[in-house]
C-alpha cells in the first residue's frame, strides 16, 4: 500500500513539476542573452499586430527586450532597404515580403539561418524545421539554395463575397476552388447585384496604380492557357513575354469592373475597396488570406459584414487555369545585427509550434503543418484549413517572378494598367508599353549581356525544387 | 579700480590684441579672415559643396544601392544620356513646367490682388491679414493630408458637398483625384491655396516700400487708377515681384509632399512631376546614379530659369528707370 501511495505521490509531483515548466526550457546560451535589446522593423499589417501581442510573454521568459518600429506598408520597402544598405545594424531583423527576398538576399543584407536552426544551444529542441510546409518555407525564405528567412504566414489571394446579398438576388455562391467559379461567373454575379442607387456596387476592385502587382496578377494568370503557364512575364531565355493577347484579355477583364464602380475609383487601393466592403456597400472585393480575420470577420469592427461572407479563390480563367498565388511574410536576420543570437532566439520562439498556433486566434496565418491542423486555427479562422492542400501541392512561389527587378516590373504594370483604367490608352498599347519598359529594366539588370551564362534558374518550371524537406537547405 | 589701473588694463588689452594679431605677421595677415570664416566654410563645405561633388561622382558611375554586387565603374555621361533618353523624364518635365507655370501665375495675381486690397486699410483688414496667412503656416505635409481627406472618394468634405451640387445639376460626381486632368488641376488648386499667402506677404512688403510722392503726382495729373497701377505700382514693385516669383518658381518646381500624399503621381502618370520621378528612381528602384544625374539636371533647369527671370526683370527695370 505504501509503495502505491509513494508511487502515486511521486507521479503527482512529477506531473505538477512538468506542468510548472515553461513550454521550452531555456539553454545556458539563451539565459546568457538576458538584458539584450533587439530592434525589429515591420510594416503596419494585421498579421504583425497579432504577433506583437506575444512580446511581453517573450520578454518575461527570456529577459530580451524587443522594440518594434512599424512603418506604413507603402513606405516599408524603401525604409527597410535604406536601413539595410547603410549597414548600421540599427535593426536586428526585418519583415521580408516574399517578393523582396531576392533583392535583399542577393545584396547580402541577410544572414543565412540554417546554422542557427541547427544550433541546439540557441534553438529549442522541439522547433522542428520540417514542420513547415515545404513550399512555404522554401518559397518564402530560400534564395540560391540557402535559407534566409522563416515564414510567419503564407497564403493565397482570393475574393470575398456577401452570401446574404447573393441569396437576396436569388443565387448561391460556389465553394472555394469550385470549377464553377469562373471569370465569367464572377462578372455575371457582380453585374446581377450591382445597384449603385441602393449603395451596392457589384465588385470593389482595386485599380490604384500601386496595387496592380498584387490585385491584377491573379487575372493575368487566369487568362493563360495550360501551355503558356510559366511564360506570363519571361520566356525560357528571360526575354520579356508579356505583350500578347492573353495579357490584353486579362487587362480588359480587370478593367471591365470599372462599370460597377464610382467615377472616382481610379486611385482605389486596398484601403478604399475594403472600407467600401466593410460599410456594406459592395457585393465582393479582393482579399489576401492573412487579412481575412482582420479585414472582414471581426464582429467588433466589421459588424455589417462579419459572418456574412464567403471567401473564395480568384476565379478560374477561360482556359481552365487558376492562379497559383503565393504571398508570404517572413522574418530575416540582418547581416549587420550586433545581437544575432538574441534575435534568433526571438525568431525561433515566435515561429515555434506553440506560438504559431496561439497567434492564429489574433489573425496570424499558418505556415506549419501543425498550425494548419490546430484546433485554434479551426476555431478562430475556419477559412484556412481549406487551403492546406493548395499550399501543399498547387501553389507556386514564383507566381510573380522573384527577381531583384520585380519592384520595377510591378511599378510598370501598375502605371500602364492604371492608364487603361482611366481611359488614357487601350489594353494593347499597355501590353506593348509593359514589354518595352520591362525589357529595359531586365537589360539594366544584366540579363541580356552577350555570353552571360550564370543567369538564375527558372525554378517555377519545375516546382519539385520547392518540395524539398526544409532541413535539407543550406 | 584707479584711473592708472584702468589705463594699464586697456594698454594690456591693446598690447594683447596686437600681440595676437602680430602672430599672423605681415605675410600671414591675409590668413586672419580665413581663420574667422573657417567654421562657416567647413559647415558650408560639409552640407553644400561635398554633397554636390559627391552627386557629380555618383552620376558618373553606375551605383544601384540595392545591388551592391554589381561592379561599380566610371560611365562618363551615360547617366545623363539615360535620363534624357527616358520618355518618363520628358513627361515629368512637361508636367512640372505646367504645374509651376499655372500655380505661380495664379498665386501671383491672387497674392497681388489681396495685397492691394489689404493696403487700402479697410475695416477688418488686420483680421483678414492673419486669416490669409493661415494656409502658409501649416506644414506642407499636414496641408496635403488635410486636402487628401477633403477629396477622399465618397467621404471627403469636398467630395460630399461639391458632389451634392454637381449631382443636383445633373453632372454626377467629380472625380477630383481619379481623372487625369481634374487630378492635376486639383493639385494646382491646393498649391494655390497654400502658397498664395506667401505671394501676398512678399508683395505687401513691396507695396509698403513704394514712396507716396509718385502717387500724389499722378493724382494731381488726373491719372486713373488703372494707369497708376500699370505705370507706377507695377514698375516700382518689380524688385519684390522678382524675388517672390523666383522663390515660388523654385519651390513649385520642386513640389513633392503635396503630390506624393494626394496622388502619388497617379492616376496613371498624370501627376508624375520631376521630383516624383526622382524619388521613384532613387528611393524605389535605388538607381542612385540615374537619380543623381536627374537631380543635377533639375538643378541646371532651376538655375537657367532663375537666370532668365533676373535678366528679363532687370532689363524691364532698366527701361522703366
Amino acid at each position: 500500500m505504501n509503495v502505491i501511495k509513494t508511487t502515486a505521490a511521486l507521479a503527482a509531483g512529477l506531473a505538477l513539476w512538468t506542468l510548472a515548466l515553461p513550454a521550452h526550457a531555456q539553454t545556458e546560451a539563451q539565459k546568457a542573452l538576458a538584458g539584450t535589446t533587439i530592434h525589429f522593423l515591420a510594416p503596419s499589417m494585421p498579421q504583425f499586430a497579432a504577433l506583437v501581442k506575444f512580446l511581453p510573454e517573450f520578454e518575461q521568459k527570456y529577459g530580451i527586450k524587443v522594440v518594434v518600429d512599424e512603418v506604413p506598408f507603402e513606405n516599408y520597402r524603401q525604409k527597410s532597404l535604406v536601413e539595410m544598405q547603410q549597414g548600421t545594424g540599427t535593426y536586428d531583423f526585418f519583415a521580408v515580403d516574399v517578393m523582396w527576398l531576392a533583392e535583399y538576399a542577393a545584396a547580402g543584407f541577410l544572414e543565412p539561418l540554417m546554422p542557427y536552426v541547427k544550433n541546439t544551444d540557441l534553438t529549442d529542441a522541439d522547433y522542428d524545421i520540417d514542420d513547415f510546409l515545404p513550399r512555404v518555407i522554401s518559397g518564402t525564405g530560400v534564395f540560391n539554395d540557402t535559407l534566409f528567412t522563416i515564414p510567419i504566414g503564407a497564403g493565397p489571394v482570393g475574393t470575398t463575397f456577401r452570401t446574404d446579398v447573393a441569396e437576396k438576388a436569388g443565387f448561391k455562391l460556389p465553394e472555394r476552388f469550385s470549377p464553377e467559379f469562373t471569370t465569367q461567373y464572377m462578372f455575371d454575379a457582380a453585374k446581377k447585384v450591382n445597384n449603385p442607387e441602393s449603395n451596392m456596387i457589384g465588385f470593389a476592385n482595386i485599380p490604384g496604380r500601386w496595387f496592380w502587382g498584387v490585385t491584377y496578377l491573379p487575372y493575368l494568370y487566369a487568362f493563360q492557357t495550360p501551355e503558356t503557364k510559366g511564360d506570363e512575364y519571361v520566356d525560357k531565355d528571360w526575354k520579356i513575354s508579356i505583350n500578347n493577347e492573353r495579357t490584353v484579355a486579362s487587362i480588359d477583364y480587370f478593367t471591365s469592373f470599372k462599370q460597377f464602380m464610382p467615377s472616382d475609383s481610379a486611385n482605389w487601393g486596398i484601403g478604399e475597396a475594403t472600407a467600401v466592403y466593410q460599410a456594406g456597400n459592395a457585393f465582393g472585393t479582393w482579399n489576401y488570406q492573412d487579412f481575412i480575420k482582420g479585414f472582414f470577420e471581426d464582429p467588433e469592427t466589421q459588424a455589417k459584414v462579419a459572418g456574412k461572407n464567403v471567401h473564395l479563390h480568384t476565379p478560374v480563367g477561360p482556359n481552365g487555369v487558376i492562379d497559383p498565388w503565393f504571398g508570404a511574410w517572413s522574418l530575416g536576420l540582418s547581416k549587420d545585427s550586433k545581437n544575432k543570437e538574441a534575435t534568433w532566439t526571438f525568431i525561433q520562439w515566435l515561429t515555434s509550434k506553440d506560438i504559431q498556433a496561439r497567434a492564429t486566434q489574433y489573425g496570424a496565418g499558418p505556415s506549419r503543418h501543425s498550425t494548419y491542423k490546430s484546433e485554434t486555427l479551426a476555431k478562430y479562422q475556419p477559412w484556412w484549413p481549406g487551403v492546406y492542400e493548395f499550399m501543399l501541392k498547387e501553389t507556386n512561389p514564383d507566381e510573380r517572378i522573384r527577381v531583384p527587378e520585380w519592384a520595377e516590373i510591378s511599378d510598370i504594370m501598375g502605371e500602364e494598367g492604371n492608364r487603361v483604367w482611366i481611359g488614357e490608352i487601350d489594353s494593347k498599347t499597355a501590353a506593348a508599353n509593359m514589354e518595352k519598359r520591362m525589357t529595359e529594366a531586365m537589360r539594366k539588370g544584366g540579363y541580356y549581356i552577350p555570353g552571360r551564362d550564370d543567369l538564375p534558374k527558372q525554378q517555377w518550371r519545375d516546382l519539385t525544387y520547392y518540395d524539398r524537406l526544409p532541413s535539407t537547405w543550406n | 579700480m584707479s584711473i592708472s589701473e584702468h589705463t594699464t588694463a586697456a594698454h594690456a588689452l591693446t598690447f594683447g590684441q596686437r600681440g595676437f594679431l602680430s602672430r599672423f605677421g605681415p605675410s600671414n595677415r591675409t590668413m586672419f579672415p580665413w581663420v574667422l570664416m573657417a567654421p562657416t566654410l567647413i559647415i558650408l563645405f560639409a552640407i553644400g559643396i561635398y554633397p554636390f561633388l559627391y552627386s557629380l561622382y555618383i552620376a558618373g558611375h553606375n551605383v544601384i544601392l540595392s545591388k551592391p554586387y554589381i561592379p561599380q565603374y566610371f560611365v562618363g555621361l551615360y547617366q545623363y544620356q539615360a535620363v534624357v533618353q527616358d520618355p518618363e523624364f520628358w513627361h515629368a518635365l512637361r508636367k512640372t513646367l505646367l504645374f509651376t507655370v499655372q500655380a505661380v501665375f495664379i498665386e501671383f495675381w491672387l497674392g497681388l490682388g489681396l495685397a492691394l486690397l489689404v493696403q487700402r486699410q479697410l475695416q477688418g483688414v488686420a483680421f483678414m491679414r492673419i486669416f490669409i496667412l493661415i494656409p502658409m503656416i501649416l506644414p506642407p505635409l499636414v496641408a496635403a493630408l488635410v486636402w487628401r481627406y477633403m477629396f477622399y472618394p465618397g467621404a471627403g468634405l469636398m467630395t460630399y458637398y461639391v458632389g451634392a451640387v454637381t449631382r443636383a445639376l445633373g453632372l454626377g460626381e467629380i472625380p477630383f483625384l481619379s481623372d487625369p486632368v481634374i487630378a492635376f488641376q486639383t493639385l494646382v488648386f491646393v498649391d494655390v491655396w497654400e502658397w498664395t499667402p506667401f505671394m501676398f506677404l512678399m508683395l505687401s512688403a513691396g507695396l509698403a516700400s513704394i514712396p507716396r510722392q509718385p502717387y500724389e503726382a499722378a493724382e494731381i495729373d488726373g491719372a486713373g487708377s488703372w494707369r497708376v497701377f500699370w505705370t507706377i505700382t507695377m514698375p516700382l514693385l518689380r524688385p519684390a515681384i522678382l524675388i517672390a516669383v523666383i522663390i515660388r518658381t523654385m519651390d513649385a518646381f520642386r513640389t513633392y509632399e503635396l503630390i506624393v500624399i494626394m496622388t502619388r503621381g497617379g492616376p496613371g502618370n498624370a501627376t508624375t512631376t520631376l521630383n516624383v520621378f526622382l524619388t521613384k528612381t532613387g528611393l524605389e528602384f535605388f538607381d542612385a546614379s540615374k537619380a543623381a544625374a536627374l537631380s543635377l539636371i533639375m538643378m541646371m533647369i532651376i538655375i537657367v530659369m532663375s537666370f532668365v527671370f533676373i535678366r528679363v526683370f532687370r532689363s524691364k527695370t532698366e527701361v522703366a528707370e
